[in-house]
């Protein structure tokens, strides 16, 4: 889960893992029963690292005695859990039905093409990075797009592009 | 102490620490909605102002969503004798609300939303009961609310767990996520399974796009659920609750985990609550964005950790589900409905709704609605009702299309259904579904062959892959449907998609499967000729599939004109080079510059930055200044001379079309005109204000240049027979007499009366140049269409003393164009809605008033307007000396004077072929005789059809305009930001008052310059 607080991008390298292994096995010593955890701590070190690194996927099978391809398989079903780090500002721009019916297609295509970034992917300088997302279950103010979880509605292109050079002047 | 103590100790304890200076409360809406549109900085702003005023009588609270999300941020301020809520809000107008409002006592009433306005007035609030009315995050005020109240009952009463299960039975309470299954059946089944351990799960994973009913429950009102799931717990002799909650709404769970903690701390939740032995633990799981987990063997599959893969029923879930133990799953607003029953009894439940759907249905209103937000109506309610009463209405008056209900699984319900009852039975027999809420709502801007697309992408990217039927079929189905949104489909696709579809509900493993069809089959059962016009015309009327045109705006044009191309030119100065591509697809330039309803400008993706660009104005513009500088138009090169000729009858704006591309080819063209003017309604209907005849004569010399002749006060079935043009030698004819004739109104003393007049009459009068007298008159004008608006406006420049509209139904449902209604309430012209008149009232054979009776909106016709219904004994006398019926108008049909008869259909309109031929293979016909009365622009579309096939009925290879591929570039830049449009310059009302001057001034260069710079040129591909 996103927070509203700026997320500093974590390269593999940035990461002081000895801290956050130490973190993820308390989580995991302290859970009531492992068998139906996997989920949980998946979201868990996704909210501590932004994504989940193979590494800590091969510490997690470890910790809950499962095999590590039990991991993927069970991380690629859900969307929400990426193996690949996350930008600074994460955004996440929505398709559900009222939004797309509100051209946010357009908005997804101007975005794409400003910062020359994919769906799922995060900017060279690792500033941005972009999902789009099914419903965001704010359609009363679409089209909106939410940067790391704040939500931003009543969008057209220019407005959205607007918003995130504010995100990246630093001046929201 | 039981739990009933300790409830009514918890709200003692809440009265007396009420500080009794605290008068006012203001709440602050603060669900997702109301955070994203700025309720944070309004409740910061607040706060300030309260300490840095030092007011001391305030309590400031947040609270969940209020429901009418499209006025967020919105707050409400309460005191003792009234609520007010304010809506649109941002830090400046909070400041200035709490010095106004609080300080000097003044209701700011333009900041204002009226609480007895339909969108609340027609709600029946039982789940939404608390939210936006307290505060989610205290325990305390949802107690004082009576939460907890109803498992108190069962837990004072001893109540058995059958008692509850038969309580909830006999209300009827029924599935809420969409399916409608009676949930005390379902608790039964568990119920009767004895195991050791049974577990209840809530489904808040709402995966349907376009959701949010439950998430708003979760901020608004989270007690609420906790309560249905301890007292479901109870029914069950479930000890362990789960809640899997979308990991997509973090301020849910957040307000979830409080609410859990803080019920845990009361001992609400826990083991052996208050001492009756009844164990109930409640945890929170996270989705993670899998669509398929709405279905409950993959839900139960994520809460154990797995992949969310739909397992196969039976066993079903009651008998065999969360680690092989008997589950139930019930869906957040089901549970939050059971409270409410507990306390106030089945009978209580069962006094909402329909027999067999009792109760309410929460809808997220969301997509084209004026009143975006959560809404709750009792079963049974009208879906249009819904709509129009409750929502609003189409955002700006756009026209309504569909409502999409029930997301991926569903279907959508068009105009001509907006009277279904909203039970479960009667949206399935339209072919879709209640659903969890969601409702869709499109206008004519939404493709529906796009939407079903979507829908298709949808399912086949959350298909969890597991059967082929979901697989390979979504697959296969997303790529019919690309291929027809692309233009390279087939009709057989249309057979194979429901065929398709079909197969895939008949075999799919689980509902996700089995319903991923639904949109796509309900679209074409629906709206089956949008499919075809993708295939056949590679046309889409809604402007959003992109393969098939250059830009929205030519695409809406019914006479296609390369509309970003002569605003380019306009922009580089080439004024002559811009009329001649306006020109190449619409010959009437300057007419169309003057009288188009411009259905071009609704298209404008210039709508989304700030408005439409003026195009209309524009095309007037290149041609005033042509006239101007040159004095004449440029006039078309004529193919090589044919020997041919062809005879049109009427000059009206589609013989005019018709006689100009048939020219242009070659053939000799003769045209008749019944009047002594040409023009048809063009030179007799529209009026002199808005296109001067001298001007208009200046466009048609164009047609006189190229060689066309004219024979005018010639009567087709009077002066000449049909026969006649035939024997004279004319090959073909083309009949564009137009709707001429009035249609008559029928009321009782009206046949008798030679001072009630009929509208084109009158229009054809005072257009060619009658004396009409109206100096000083009282007038009522009946009807609503243009013909209205025209006359009435003509009266106003005849200096009549009051001129009155007196029209059935509401303005919204006016056939007259919008602009021309603004201007003729400008011009004071009185209008009266939802008035019908009965009884023309005649004294010595003069009109001395027009008797009339109130209408109310009835139930919905097939146009989506309510059917005018009297109302008794409304009747009152509007004061009136002359009387002009203008109610439509029908056509003339004296050209089939002779045995050569041409066919007219049931609505006596003369019955065509797509091609435009009639029954007599020589003759073709186009226009409103064709149509029914409709707009310029749309019969000059009908004139370049018909001369296409009069062209091949000649001969010729029915190619009118040479497709000549034009080089799109960008030739300065493009200007992205906002800056609204350049305002046309009118005359003053005394100036109008005091005759026929054309009101609009039109550009001058330099506006038109600047005007032609808004546009974005959508035709452009690569920017």
């Amino acid at each position: 889960m996103s927070t509203t607080k700026e997320k500093q991008i974590k390269k593999s390298e940035d990461i002081d893992w000895i801290e956050v292994n130490k973190k993820i096995d308390k989580y995991i010593s302290e859970l009531e029963s492992e068998s139906d955890a996997l989920i949980e701590v998946l979201h868990k070190v996704q909210s501590l690292l932004g994504y989940i690194p193979k590494r800590t996927q091969k510490r997690i099978a470890k910790e809950l005695e499962l095999a590590p391809g039990k991991i993927s398989s069970v991380m690629s079903f859900y969307s929400h859990f990426s193996a690949k780090p996350k930008g600074k500002y994460q955004i996440a721009i929505c398709k559900g039905t009222a939004c797309y019916v509100k051209g946010s297609v357009d908005i997804i295509e101007k975005v794409e093409e400003v910062y020359d970034l994919n769906s799922g992917d995060t900017t060279d300088d690792g500033i941005f990075s972009l999902e789009v997302v099914r419903c965001l279950g704010a359609c009363g103010l679409a089209p909106v797009m939410t940067v790391n979880g704040k939500a931003h509605g009543l969008l057209n292109p220019d407005k959205a592009v607007k918003i995130l050079e504010k995100y990246k002047n630093g001046e929201m | 102490m039981d739990l009933k103590s300790k409830l009514d100790s918890i709200k003692e304890e809440y009265w007396s620490s009420q500080k009794e200076n605290e008068e006012i409360v203001i709440s602050v809406g603060m669900g997702t909605c109301g955070i994203a549109a700025g309720a944070e900085e309004v409740w910061e702003t607040i706060n300030n102002e309260i300490k840095n005023r030092n007011l001391k009588n305030i309590r400031l609270e947040k609270t969940g969503c209020i429901g009418l999300c499209a006025r967020e941020p919105l707050i409400e301020i309460r005191d003792d004798e009234k609520s007010i809520f304010y809506g649109d809000l941002n830090q400046e107008r909070v400041s200035e609300i709490i010095f106004q409002h609080i300080i000097q006592d003044n209701i700011i009433s333009k900041w204002t939303i009226n609480a007895d306005n339909d969108f609340f007035k027609d709600q029946e609030r039982i789940v939404l009961k608390n939210c936006g009315k307290i505060d989610p995050e205290s325990i305390e005020e949802a107690i004082v609310n009576e939460a907890y109240q109803g498992i108190a009952k069962i837990l004072l009463n001893e109540m058995e767990s059958s008692e509850v299960i038969n309580l909830i039975k006999e209300a009827n309470l029924r599935g809420r996520g969409g399916a409608g299954f009676p949930t005390g059946l379902k608790w039964k089944f568990a119920y009767e399974n004895n195991a050791e351990q049974k577990y209840l799960i809530c489904n808040a994973d709402e995966g349907d796009p376009g959701a949010f009913m439950d998430r708003s429950i979760l901020e608004g009102d989270p007690h609420r659920l906790i309560e249905g799931m301890i007292i479901a717990g109870y029914a069950i002799e479930a000890s362990k609750g789960f809640i899997y909650c979308r990991a997509e709404y973090p301020l849910a769970l957040k307000r979830l985990e409080k609410a859990i903690k803080d019920a845990e701390e009361i001992g609400i939740l826990g083991e052996d609550i208050f001492s009756s032995g009844f164990d109930f633990e409640l945890n929170i799981r996270l989705g993670a964005g899998a669509f398929v987990c709405g279905e409950e063997t993959s839900l139960i599959s994520s809460v154990e950790g797995e992949r969310g893969e739909p397992k196969p029923k039976p066993p079903y879930p009651a008998e065999s589900g969360l680690w092989k133990k008997p589950t139930i799953i019930n869906n957040v607003e089901t549970l939050a409905n059971v409270p409410e029953i507990v306390r106030n009894g089945s009978d209580w439940f069962q006094s909402f709704g329909t027999d067999k759907s009792p109760g309410t249905k929460v809808f997220a209103l969301a997509g084209k609605i004026k009143n975006n937000g959560l809404v709750e109506v009792p079963m049974g309610t009208k879906i249009g009702e819904v709509i129009f009463d409750i929502g609003g209405g189409l955002e700006n008056g756009n026209k309504f299309k569909a409502a999409q209900t029930g997301g991926p699984s569903g279907g959508c319900i068009p105009i001509e259904h907006l009277n279904v009852s909203i039970d479960y039975e009667s949206l399935q027999e339209l072919g879709t579904i209640m659903g969890s809420g969601g409702m869709i709502i499109m206008d004519d801007q939404t493709c529906m062959v796009d939407l079903a697309k979507y829908f298709i992408d949808f399912c086949k990217d959350e298909s969890c892959g597991q059967c082929t039927p979901c697989r390979i079929g979504t697959t296969r189905m997303l790529e019919i449907l690309e291929k027809i949104t692309n233009g390279k489909g087939s009709l057989e696709d249309i057979e194979l998609l429901k065929e398709m579809g079909e197969v895939i509900k008949d075999s799919a493993f689980c509902g996700l499967g089995q319903t991923a069809a639904n949109p796509v089959l309900s679209t074409i059962r629906y709206f089956e000729n949008e499919y075809k016009e993708h295939i056949k015309n590679d046309y889409c009327e809604s402007s959003v599939c992109a393969a098939l045109f250059n830009s929205p705006c030519q695409n809406s044009c019914p006479a296609n004109v390369d509309v970003p191309m002569y605003i380019d030119l306009v922009r580089q100065g080439k004024y002559k080079e811009a009329y001649k591509v306006v020109q190449e697809e619409n010959p009437l330039v300057l007419i169309c510059g003057r009288v188009c309803y411009n259905l071009c400008e609704n298209s404008c993706n210039r709508n989304s930055i700030d408005e439409a660009l003026a195009i209309r104005e524009l095309k007037r513009f290149v041609s005033d200044h042509l006239l101007e500088e040159e004095g004449a138009f440029p006039v078309p090169e004529i193919a090589e001379e044919k020997e041919k000729e062809v005879a049109i009858v009427g000059s009206g704006p589609s013989g005019l079309t018709a006689a100009f591309y048939l020219r242009k080819k070659g053939y000799k063209v003769t045209v008749f005109e019944a009047e002594s003017e040409v023009g048809g309604m063009l030179a007799t209907a529209i009026p002199e204000y808005r296109l001067p005849k001298k001007l208009l004569n200046e466009e048609i010399s164009v047609l006189t240049t190229m060689g066309i002749q004219f024979i005018v006060n010639t009567k087709v079935g009077k002066d000449i027979s049909l026969k006649e043009l035939k024997n004279r030698g004319y090959w073909a004819v083309y009949m564009a007499v137009g709707a001429q004739k009035d249609r008559s109104l029928s009321l009782e003393g009206d046949d008798e009366l030679p001072h009630v007049y009929s509208a084109l009459e009158l229009l054809r009068d005072i257009n060619l140049g009658k004396n009409v007298d109206m100096e000083g008159k009282k007038v009522a004008i009946i009807g609503g269409g243009n013909a209205a608006i025209d006359i009435a406006r003509n009266l106003v420049r005849l200096n009549a003393d009051e001129v009155n509209i007196v029209y059935r139904r509401t303005e919204k449902d006016m056939p007259a164009h919008k602009e021309e209604i603004e201007e003729a309430k400008y011009e004071q012209v009185k209008m009266h809605f939802q008035v019908n008149p009965v009884k023309v009232i005649n004294v010595k054979n003069k009109i001395k008033g027009l008797e009339c009776v109130n209408i109310k909106g009835g139930e919905f016709d097939n146009s989506g307007r309510r059917k005018p219904k009297e109302v008794e004994n409304s009747n009152f006398v509007l004061n009136v000396d002359t009387v002009v019926s203008a109610i439509g108008q029908k056509v003339n049909n004296e050209f089939n004077s002779d045995n050569l008869k041409l066919e007219m259909n049931d609505k006596s309109l003369i019955s065509v072929d797509d091609d435009h031929s009639t029954n007599i293979p020589w003759v073709f016909a186009g226009g409103d005789c064709v149509t029914g009365p409709s707009t310029v622009v749309e019969s000059i579309q009908q004139g370049k059809k018909s001369a296409r096939s009069i062209d091949k009925y000649l001969g010729g290879d029915g190619v009118i305009i040479s497709k000549n591929k034009r080089e799109r570039e960008i030739t300065s830049e493009v200007l992205q930001e906002e800056k609204g449009r350049v305002k046309m310059p009118t005359i003053l009302l005394s100036e109008r008052k005091k005759g026929f001057v054309e009101v609009e001034k039109g550009y001058a260069e330099d506006q038109a310059v600047e005007e032609a710079e808004r546009c974005l040129r959508c035709d452009v591909e690569d920017k």
